[in-house]
């Protein structure tokens, strides 16, 4: 007994020991900078290049081909690995990883604009010290380099992103996704409301002349007294949510909704002053609208809470007749069951298309504590190259395509076999064509797949894929003609000027989140009367947190000639 | 002779009888050597409570400094009682306090006597194998994380298309309520889910008392003419009074804790304002904002009041029941 006692005493200790061991082993590799003779001219270093990436699991793709893997460590030197944070909300997982400190070799994170939350976090850690100064860094490199010609980069990455007047020409963090070609609408897609086609049809309706919240409440109540049932034989809900489930889109009230393009409730009033929507009498419209399609039935309840399952579900049985939100790529409407309707027109009574002069998605930043962080910028340049896009987006030479005579890579028939009937499978190979992402993070920008490629998407000039569904999308849109006069626009919108308002405070950003939450609130309260004691609670809130200032803050920083953009 | 006395029973030296009465003590060490296979057992577990216990009590001062990335937690300026006032001059606070305080006394109090009855219910159950399949059924749930709870609550709850609201439908009523968004479902349906969770793992701890009652106690119940119910009354419950109470005493230092998982996942725009508690707003503001020294300023008070709860309610115990942690 009390040698078994000893033995498990001791082996205690040694586990004890091992795990203090490793805890403390210095896990850093070595880096080897001398060029071997054979190594080819884009050898940057035989070296481990680490990044975490604060992004959902399938964005993040850390998960790598090993022959893919091993193409990059041929032609780069590198040993290229990808972690991630799994959390339930990016942005808390940013801020976890921010304060722990450990970030890799670089890090990775959603960035599509410089008002989204995660610009609060970067902003304070670049200030900090945490982030390598990158511009000497993009000197010596050929993609990366645009990113210091004034007229390459949109408006809100080079000013509030990237190169920040009190940064004095440094840059800390990359913005990415940046299109080559300034107004370039890229594939072309119809996002917003869409209507059973069966119904448009039986009502005998043009759904593109749907423009205004008054019309579409007409409709709705046509459809509600018309008792359409869906595929099950229950009676169809009107108004069902967008098909990633509950969330409050503007797309089925715009009009009702005091904002432009950008959707942060603010635009200009008559006077030509800056107004949050709290200060008008739209929200509580809203409202008035809202409880009107709720309480007469022609809204489902849960229009703010489904579950993303639920809804899909609702849009494969034809349970709703108008979804709030979709594009014509989902494979749940393969068979066009659902059409474009609307668009309802913005606040200001245009409904045109408008495209953003270029415009920016995720970014990544290489920490301080960074050895040698120039080969983690060469790296970057070399997958933003043409062969490191060609890598990321076809995969391997012979292996997943060929080339023709104009240097495009021709997709090889299995491949794409393969695509459609086993996308699991598929997605092992690699690469973005087949849906994996791993070079979205540091080789993803400078995007123009026609010029690069000769083809717009993955193996199109192959096979041409059955998306007669999309394109009829986009045909019942007239796409091309709304293309056609649509509006390029440059500019920054207002919340881009937040943490210069405010700083690491960090208030008024919470209180404008409140606002919507309290939005929200305003939509399920019982009366007009609780939901206007609601809204005046959430203005009063903003105010006291510095609202007016800040819209006098940008007013001159309008007045100083930046173009802002609603 | 003169040197023998009898002591309980037994014949002893007078040098057996002092070293009774007066054992000489090893010294410290003496002990911790003599005794260092059990030390050296105890180790990993002290060794777990500093690192994930104590240690991260030092962030605490956070609480009252300026939190950077680049200064961590300790380098940063002080702020004084700053995050303090910040969640007591926002005007919402009280509600968060009262809501968390609701939902404790809920969990706390409300719930506690479920188990118990749970437990002296499967005490009652005469066969061994029935008793066991009624304790796996019962403490499954425990293993079930909130996150499928809710959803299935948000399923069985859906307005029109919920089993619930299809029920109510067939028998001629409206089938449209949205139970989920009701503000005054909200703590009932907290508190009924909560229970029917948790009853089953709780009431082992109650049964396992149960099981230690000796069944003399009974016999002689039995044959002073007690039923059952007085059995349950006279013998098992003061049986189980000690468990009963640790269990409290142990359970009130999370009095300004609500459980987090639970009114989160439940939270909705409709019961925004009865579902808010101090737990989901440090995640709101203090997390996903990045507002870490605010965060700690909130977790320090729950933790501070929780402690003043426990050291009172441990008072009372110790005085009017005999019963106290220590």
């Amino acid at each position: 007994m009390k040698q078994s006692l000893r033995k498990l005493v001791i082996s205690m200790v040694l586990m004890l020991a091992a795990f203090a061991l490793v805890a403390c082993s210095d896990n850093a590799s070595a880096i080897n900078t001398e060029k071997p003779e054979d190594a080819p001219d884009t050898w940057i270093a035989d070296r481990t290049i680490t990044g975490l990436v604060f992004q959902s699991a399938n964005d993040a793709s850390v998960d790598m081909n090993p022959e893919i893997k091993e193409y990059i460590k041929e032609r780069t030197g590198i040993n290229f690995e990808l972690q991630t944070v799994t959390a339930e909300d990016s942005t808390e997982a940013l801020a976890s990883g921010l304060a722990a400190g450990d970030l890799a070799d670089f890090t990775a994170f959603y960035l599509n604009n410089s008002g989204r939350p995660e610009m609060q976090l970067l902003l304070k850690a670049a200030n900090e010290g945490m982030f390598t100064d990158l511009t000497p860094l993009m000197e010596d490199t050929e993609t990366y380099s645009k990113y210091l010609d004034e007229d390459y980069l949109p408006a809100d990455t080079r000013d509030n992103i990237m190169f920040r007047d009190e940064w004095d020409g440094a840059s800390y963090l990359v913005h990415m996704a940046i299109n080559r070609e300034g107004g370039d609408a890229g594939r072309p897609t119809v996002g917003g409301l869409y209507i059973k086609k069966d119904i448009v049809e039986a009502l005998g309706i043009d759904p593109l002349e749907v423009n205004n919240s008054e019309e579409l409440y007409d409709l709705a109540v046509q459809i509600k007294n018309e008792n359409f049932t869906d595929d099950n034989g229950t009676e169809i809900t009107v108004i069902g949510p967008t098909a990633w489930g509950g969330s409050d889109r503007d797309w089925l009230y715009n009009d009702l909704v005091w904002t432009g393009i950008s959707g942060e409730k603010f635009m200009k009033n008559d006077d030509g002053e800056i107004q949050h929507e709290a200060q008008t009498d739209y929200g509580i419209k809203r409202v008035e609208y809202v409880q009107q399609l709720m309480n007469e039935g022609l809204m489902t309840p849960e229009y703010y809470t489904m579950e993303e399952t639920r809804a899909k579900e609702g849009i494969v049985n034809g349970s709703f007749a108008i979804v709030s939100d979709m594009h014509n790529y989902m494979p749940e409407n393969n068979d066009l069951a659902y059409i474009p309707l609307g668009p309802i027109e913005r606040v200001d009574g245009t409904n045109d298309m408008v495209i953003p002069y270029k415009s920016g998605y995720a970014g990544w930043a290489i920490p301080s504590t960074t050895e040698h962080p120039e080969h983690v910028m060469q790296f970057a340049d070399w997958l933003a190259s043409e062969e490191g896009k060609r890598l990321y987006f076809y995969g391997l030479e012979g292996r997943d395509y060929e080339l023709d005579e104009q240097g495009n890579p021709i997709v090889k028939q299995e491949v794409l076999d393969l695509l459609e009937s086993n996308p699991e499978e598929a997605k092992k190979r690699g690469y973005r064509g087949v849906g994996a992402y791993w070079g979205e993070h540091l080789g993803y920008t400078d995007m123009a797949n026609e010029a690069d490629f000769g083809e717009l998407e993955y193996g199109s000039s192959v096979v041409q894929k059955d998306t007669s569904a999309a394109t009829e999308a986009l045909e019942l849109y007239n796409y091309d003609e709304r293309l056609e006069n649509a509006r390029v626009i440059d500019g920054m919108t207002v919340q881009s000027f937040l943490y210069e308002f405010e700083g690491d405070d960090g208030n008024l950003t919470t209180a404008f989140n409140r606002y919507n939450e309290d939005m929200l609130r305003a939509y399920y309260a019982k009366t007009l009367e609780e939901a206007q004691i609601i809204l005046d609670e959430s203005l009063t809130n903003l105010e006291n947190n510095g609202l007016n200032e800040f819209l006098d803050f940008v007013e001159q920083k309008e007045a100083d000639g930046v173009t802002i953009k609603f | 002779m003169e040197n023998l006395v009898v002591h309980n029973g037994i014949l002893k030296t007078r040098q057996e009888l002092e070293l009774h009465y007066n054992p000489v003590k090893d010294s410290f060490w003496t002990r911790i050597t003599k005794h260092k296979v059990f030390y050296i057992m105890l180790f990993p577990c002290l060794l777990f409570f500093l690192v994930f216990s104590y240690w991260p009590m030092g962030g605490l001062v956070l609480a009252f400094k300026e939190y950077g990335f680049n200064t961590g937690i300790f380098g940063g300026d002080w702020v004084g009682l700053q995050y303090f006032e910040k969640f007591f001059s926002d005007p919402r606070s009280s509600l968060y306090i009262n809501n968390t305080i609701i939902i404790s006394i809920l969990k706390l109090f409300i719930a506690l006597p479920f188990p118990i009855l749970l437990a002296l219910m499967f005490n009652e159950v005469q066969s061994n194998k029935l008793r066991g399949t009624f304790q796996s059924i019962s403490y499954l749930p425990y293993f079930i994380s909130w996150v499928v709870v809710v959803g299935l609550m948000n399923q069985l709850l859906a307005p029109n298309t919920g089993l619930i609201n299809q029920m109510i439908e067939a028998f001629g009523g409206d089938g449209s309520t949205f139970f989920m968004m009701e503000e005054g479902l909200f703590f009932p349906l907290a508190f009924i889910s909560y229970v029917w969770k948790g009853i089953g793992w709780d009431s082992i701890i109650y049964y396992a008392a149960i099981v230690a009652i000796a069944p003399t106690l009974y016999e002689a119940a039995s044959i002073d003419g007690a039923g059952k119910i007085r059995q349950v009354w006279h013998v098992t419950l003061p049986g189980i009074a000690a468990t009963i109470i640790i269990l409290f005493i142990l359970s009130l230092g999370d009095i300004l804790s609500s459980g987090f998982d639970q009114v989160y996942l439940m939270q909705n725009p409709g019961n925004a304002d009865v579902s808010e508690t101090i737990d989901t707003y440090i995640v709101r503001t203090g997390l996903q904002g990045g507002q870490f020294g605010y965060a700690t300023a909130i977790g320090l008070m729950q933790g501070i009041a929780g402690l003043i709860i426990t050291i009172i309610v441990n008072k009372i115990t110790s005085k009017k029941f005999g019963t106290s942690l220590w």
